[in-house]
């Protein structure tokens, strides 16, 4: 667990190995490209790669059309872009239509750490959540990015892949299993569970490294798949350790920490921690601070976690 | 050029014919519904099914099929009452519109209703749908054609403007997309709410090949439709110039029969005024 990986450039290769394996498989791309890491699909399929310059609305329509003639549209673009922008489109053209399109929104969460909110995306789990039928995929380190493309491509319908841009630690091997909608048990625990997702699965990983030094023997889960969710593992969770923490970058409100109160309110309500930005717009500065200002750094999860089951 | 020949004028003013009396149909089932627009759209609707696009009634999703986009899914009721005379499904299951799960609804959906294609209702974006279907058409090898039906109205929504630029850009010459100018959408005319015009110079700009026609007249009609692409390696576009309620004497050209609550009165006439189109017709 030393080598750190860029996720885009990940993503990048995943697309070009499905590409391979499926010749329906096309790119669009939103005056995006290189940003989004299509360059390499670009450069080896070249007809199978559409430029439609800054119309994320339009291109969404795009996908669905192209779809129905048995076209696999991946269409990458800056996460807010491709979800609250376009997020009717999403909803009708490819949710209620019922389409085989990815959606890749990168450079997720905070990523756009100076550039602000317009670019940074903290509601995009919330909003996508409600579309029924949507598979929502938040994967957690470099080996799960890869996993999720495939996944994403081989999987019939919708899916929404979230993917942020600083570099993350490897934390799986190679042949790990993964499943659409199945979350992982990282460490057995009975204290407290922390669910980890996505972009800060690491720091969720490192806090409960933390905590364990402290004696305290923390349960922690990876849950890839927002939607559809395994509430089995969550339930479980619930029932035998008492106290969940939820660690996501994204707002509070809406996302896997609202998914995961929702399942065990509804089923075995147990305490409930998120943690996540909360009810505000993001603010701009180097990540790492930016992470800090928020509470989503290791050390402060584990802080959070110690008050919580104190 | 392609020239319609009367037999075949005389068929297709049936067809419309028929399909005016599926729309008073499903309306009565409702006794509610998007009329205006549907009965402005007839000929069009006719015109497409009849004439021009190859389409399978008994396989909805043959491959090779042309493919028809309602971009104004509000005007569904020409859509339903079109793939009935076209015999997609019975007739007699238009009588469920507004009933508990009808495979109706008051816009369309592709999953529910045989030879639907795409799910409209949000205005906009179906010229959007559409332009991917021809690219996927295109780049498969396939033939086939795409038609984008939209309303004059429905113009003032971005995406539409969107499509309209990429299509050109990418050369999508297999796309017919026509405007039902009847000149009125909800709050009175286009002109006053929020105008477009001059369309076909807007259009011309935006790269397509523009054609303008009387929207209720076959000859013209087909004439056009038949012509597509206009120019190679351009999208088309019809303009098509029509009367909003086309056909019903009471609510032609007004603003507030767009979505009309039906009086046992306006039903009568109604039926009086296709009981006449029927006797000019056939005698
Ligand atoms: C995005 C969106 N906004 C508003 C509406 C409500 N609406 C339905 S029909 C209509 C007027 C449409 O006018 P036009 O496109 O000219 O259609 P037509 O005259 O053929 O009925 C409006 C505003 C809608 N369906 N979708
Ligand atoms: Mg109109």
């Amino acid at each position: 667990m030393s080598e750190a990986l860029d996720p885009r450039k990940t993503f990048g290769e995943a697309l070009v190995e499905v590409g391979e394996k499926n010749k329906n498989i096309i790119a669009l791309s939103a005056d995006s490209s290189s940003g989004s890491q299509l360059t390499a699909f670009k450069n080896r399929f070249p007809d199978r790669h559409i430029e439609f310059g800054i119309m994320e609305q339009g291109i969404t329509g795009f996908a669905a059309g192209l779809a129905t003639t048995g076209k696999i549209p991946f269409f990458v673009a800056i996460a807010p872009f491709v979800t609250a922008r376009s997020f009717e489109m999403f909803r009708n053209d490819l949710g209620y239509m019922r389409q085989n399109v990815k959606i890749v929104g990168r450079c997720s969460g905070l990523t756009y750490n100076t550039l602000g909110p317009t670019h940074q995306s903290l509601d995009d789990l919330a909003l996508i959540r409600t579309i029924p039928g949507v598979v929502v995929l938040n994967p957690g380190d470099p080996v799960e990015i890869k996993k999720v493309v495939h996944a994403a491509a081989e999987h019939v319908g919708p899916v929404y892949i979230r993917i942020g841009s600083p570099k993350m630690p490897v934390l799986f091997e190679e042949d790990y299993n993964f499943t659409i909608g199945k979350g992982i048990l990282m460490k057995e625990g009975i204290d407290v569970t922390i669910i980890g997702t996505g972009t800060l699965l690491y720091q969720a990983y490192s806090a409960a490294e933390l905590l364990a030094k402290d004696g305290i023997k923390v349960r922690l889960i990876n849950i890839h798949t927002i939607k559809p969710l395994d509430k089995e593992i969550i339930i479980k969770a619930a029932r035998e350790t008492g106290k969940i923490v939820v660690v996501e970058e994204h707002y509070i409100a809406g996302g896997l920490g609202g998914a995961v109160a929702e399942t065990v309110t509804e089923s075995f309500p147990v305490p409930v921690k998120r943690i996540g930005v909360d009810d505000q717009f993001g603010s701009n500065g180097p990540y790492d601070q930016l992470i800090g200002l928020y509470g989503l750094r290791a050390e402060q999860i584990a802080e959070t976690v110690k008050k919580f089951i104190s | 050029m392609y020239s319609l020949n009367e037999n075949d004028e005389f068929r297709l003013k049936k067809n419309a014919l028929n399909i005016r009396k599926n729309i008073l149909r499903l309306i009565k089932a409702d006794r509610a519904g998007h009329l205006g627009g549907a009965l402005s759209s007839v000929e069009i609707m006719t015109a497409l099914y009849f004439q021009i696009m190859k389409v399978d009634p008994k396989n909805p999703k043959w491959e090779q099929r042309d493919r028809f986009v309602l971009s104004a899914g509000h005007k569904c009721l020409a859509l339903y009452s079109t793939l009935a005379e076209k015999g997609f499904f019975d007739e007699s299951l238009l009588d469920t519109y507004g009933s508990f799960k009808s495979i109706f609804p008051g816009h369309p959906d592709m999953h529910k209703v045989p030879g639907v294609e795409s799910n409209t209702g949000a205005l906009g974006h179906g010229l959007s749908i559409g332009g991917g279907m021809a690219m996927g058409l295109r780049m498969s090898g396939l033939k086939a054609r795409v038609y984008v039906v939209l309303g004059d109205g429905e113009l003032a929504e971005g995406s539409n403007w969107e499509a309209a630029a990429a299509a050109s850009h990418h050369g999508i010459d297999n796309l017919l997309a026509i405007i039902d100018r009847n000149g009125l959408q909800i709050g009175g005319r286009t002109t006053d709410v929020m105008s477009y015009e001059p369309l076909a110079e807007r259009w011309r700009s935006f790269g397509w090949n523009v054609r303008e026609v009387d929207g209720h007249n076959f000859k013209s009609l087909v004439e056009a439709m038949s012509a597509i692409p206009f120019e190679e390696g351009k999208p088309s576009l019809i303009i098509a110039d029509t009367i909003k309620s086309k056909g019903f004497s009471f609510a032609e050209d007004k603003a507030n029969y767009h979505y009309w609550k039906a009086t046992t009165e306006e039903i009568e006439q109604a039926e009086k005024d296709l009981a006449e189109i029927e006797r000019r017709l056939v005698g």
